[in-house]
């Protein structure tokens, strides 16, 4: 099998000499000396017009900034002077280094995607970034090549050629975008017809950006980092303006004046509020515009997202390698309906924290459900399909665990108290601990399911978050069957289908013994057959490969 | 479609039940003697470690007296039992379209995957297996955690394997994703 992706000191032979190398766009530059003037601008406000002294040490986290701000912009400007890159009918390919010159080659038959983002800097300027991925495992969700950045009619065409869009769909798309709203309620409602319009040179919108969906991303624990950082951020600079809050914060949260619990609960409710802001305006800035949309081309179909205010991203999965799709709904916010989507697609890195496989910000299960359906197509709706539960033994199995955890917990803490090195009372901990632990136990059970849907498997599972996987049968490429001692004894196996795209794997947990099988066997078609006999029923005689 | 469906098959006169059968080809005797190796390797030199401590520092041993107790009977069910247990568990099979295997002690795995989705196949030995003439059959699939291990095979063995399955493989189109 030859590489996607190459990279050398040097081009190979000049076979394709004739094609000419172009340069990244010219208003980088500009973008650089506009960048090199900002970054100094806090340091010279703060000498200039309010007079701190100029010493290194009330200076030092402004001219932080500046010293990152100006090595950035120069360091771009030597990269825009040597590097180049060239579109051959078989390859994209890439020159640059400035001390050590640098060669990459991408196979054109084997890009899976082309994605356009740019930051703030880029669109002032009419400049795009595109990220051109070949489904490579490269370092940490690295793009096969990054093309930072050319001007945005630039990156439209290079999107075009190198995807094999028709110029169809790029008029249509345009259209689009005078389209009312129904189109998306109506995209989410027939998806046996989403799959039809394949072809017919028609985008179709599949969900638009509800500014109502903020509600479910304000609250998460990052809302109390996000707090911190800008909170300490906050405070380095007023100090630096000579300006100190401390006595201030002190007085507000003092012990002796409120009480202990008065000054947590408010320096909680502080941060906690500040921090559901700053979550509210990220939120608002990354997926301002969203929009997810099925564009035809001429081989395929591309599953297309745009969004972002400042930033904007567009992200194009190729429907070729889509494999299935993954709805989560975290346990705590079950109440409200919670839930992310993403796709199960080969070529999209499930690690990388972009999330590239992610086509819907986390929003309501209501929506979440029929766009899913709709990017599936699939008719029956796997999702729809009512799910096997699993035995009784599955819920023994998670108090058995639940148990275990809560009784070495105990264990260990009265070890410790019983040499004086914690207070005895912590021993309840212990208690606690297994109290959170039977309901997560039940959660977990009431979370199992399984089923086979045509040509799709499904299975759910989750305590803390309950996923639900929808995979094509075909694509799976190795079955597993699991026993421990304990699942033995409970005559329950866990299966778990193996896969090229997404995590990689997908476990339906402690199935009933027989039941577990006949699902390993449908999952992947003719996969077990040569390894499964059938024997006649008589009571009392082992299952299973004994 | 419920499962149910294919569990009992009503065309014959009597009930049937679907069974997965083990493969049919049991490892090399001298796997035994790998998995106790490595035992004593593995459980065994972290028991040593903390026997040392404890011997060595004496204000440590009320803290370490648990651990070491607890790495001791590991050490001893890891090479007594262990190797036992996986070779009367550890069996595995190549078809002409697909490798199915069985292993584990404590928790049992069956895997089977379809040759057309293989991507690459090894035999790989490391330093334990290659003084006792053994090999480990590695098939990987396009999927990060797909990937068959079949260990304790004979060297030459686990080698025709690989050139056998490597040979089938090649003769199938796609990219086996």
């Amino acid at each position: 099998m030859t590489d996607a992706v190459t990279e050398s000191t040097s081009p190979p032979d000049a076979g394709t000499a004739d094609v000419p190398w172009s340069r990244l766009s010219h208003r980088t530059i500009w973008v650089d000396l506009a960048q090199t003037l900002l970054a100094l601008s806090p340091t010279a406000l703060a000498v200039g017009v309010f007079g701190v002294d100029p010493t290194l040490d009330a200076l030092w986290p402004l001219l932080g900034v500046a010293v990152v701000g100006v090595l950035g912009a120069v360091s771009n400007v030597l990269r825009w002077i040597f590097t180049r890159y060239r579109i051959t009918p078989e390859y994209v390919e890439r020159r640059s280094g400035v001390f050590v010159r640098r060669y990459r080659s991408v196979r054109r038959d084997r890009i899976r995607s082309v994605d356009i983002t740019a930051r703030l800097r880029h669109r002032v300027a009419g400049l795009r970034v595109v990220l051109v991925g070949a489904g490579q495992q490269l370092v940490s969700g690295e793009s096969a090549l990054r093309l930072d950045a050319v001007v945005k009619a630039d990156a439209e065409a290079l999107r075009r050629e190198l995807l094999a869009t028709s110029e169809v769909a790029a008029v249509s798309a345009e259209e689009v975008a005078d389209d009312g709203d129904g189109a998306a309620a109506d995209g989410a409602a027939d998806g046996g017809a989403a799959a039809g319009a394949a072809g017919t040179g028609h985008t179709e919108v599949l969900a638009r950006f509800r500014p109502w969906w903020v509600v479910y991303n304000v609250v998460s624990v990052w809302m109390f980092f996000s707090a911190a950082g800008l909170l300490w951020g906050a405070y380095w600079l007023v100090r630096t303006f000579g300006y100190d809050p401390m006595p201030w914060v002190g007085d507000l949260l003092d012990p002796d004046v409120r009480g202990l619990p008065a000054s947590v609960a408010i320096a909680v409710l502080l941060t906690g509020a500040i921090g559901a802001v700053v979550m509210a305006v990220n939120f608002f800035t990354v997926n301002w515009g969203y929009e997810l949309a099925r564009v035809p081309g001429q081989k395929t179909t591309q599953l297309r997202t745009r969004h972002g205010l400042f930033t904007t991203r567009e992200v194009n999965r190729d429907e070729r390698r889509l494999r299935g799709v993954y709805l989560s709904e975290p346990l705590l916010w079950r109440w409200m309906g919670m839930a992310d989507t993403q796709v199960i697609t080969t070529g999209l890195s499930a690690f990388s924290p972009s999330q590239p496989a992610a086509i819907l910000p986390r929003g309501p299960v209501s929506v979440a459900r029929p766009v899913a359906a709709a990017v599936l197509g699939a008719d029956p709706d796997p999702l729809g399909a009512p799910l096997a539960r699993h035995p009784r033994g599955a819920l023994r199995r998670r108090l058995w665990w639940a148990t275990w955890v809560a009784a070495v917990v105990t264990v260990t803490l009265g070890w410790l108290s019983f040499n004086d090195i914690l207070p005895a009372t912590l021993i309840w901990c212990g208690a606690g601990v297994w109290l959170v632990g039977l309901v997560l136990a039940v959660a977990a059970y009431r979370a199992l399911g399984h089923a086979v849907v045509d040509d799709y498997l499904v299975v759910r599972s989750g305590a803390t978050s309950r996923a639900t996987v929808v995979l094509r049968r075909d694509s799976v490429s190795t079955i597993a069957l699991r026993e421990s001692i304990l699942q033995r004894r409970l005559g329950l196996r866990s299966v778990t289908a193996m896969t090229a795209a997404g995590w990689g794997a997908y476990q339906a947990p402690d199935i009933g013994r027989e039941d577990a099988l006949a699902f390993a066997v449908e999952a992947a078609p003719g996969l077990l057959d040569p390894f499964v006999e059938r024997v006649p029923a008589s009571p009392g005689q082992p299952l299973g490969g004994d | 479609m419920d499962p149910d469906d294919d569990l009992t098959d009503s065309s014959g006169d009597a009930p049937t039940l679907l069974r997965l059968r083990p493969p049919t080809n049991p490892v090399d005797p001298r796997a035994l003697r790998w998995w106790r190796l490595r035992a004593l390797c593995s459980a065994g030199l972290v028991t040593a470690v903390l026997g040392v401590t404890t011997w060595l520092w004496e204000p440590g041993r009320p803290w370490l007296a648990v651990p070491l107790v607890a790495a001791a009977l590991w050490t001893v069910a890891r090479v007594t039992f262990e190797p036992r247990i996986r070779y009367a568990v550890h069996r595995w099979e190549t078809t002409d379209q697909g490798i199915y295997g069985l292993s584990g002690w404590v928790v049992r795995e069956w895997r089977a995957a379809p040759l057309s989705r293989v991507q690459t196949v090894d035999a790989v030995r490391g330093p334990l297996e290659q003084a006792l003439g053994l090999a480990t059959l590695r098939v990987t699939t396009a999927s990060s955690s797909g990937a068959v291990n079949i260990v304790g095979l004979d060297k030459d063995l686990a080698a025709e394997l690989a050139e056998r399955l490597t040979v089938i493989t090649e003769q199938i189109p796609g990219d086996a994703t």
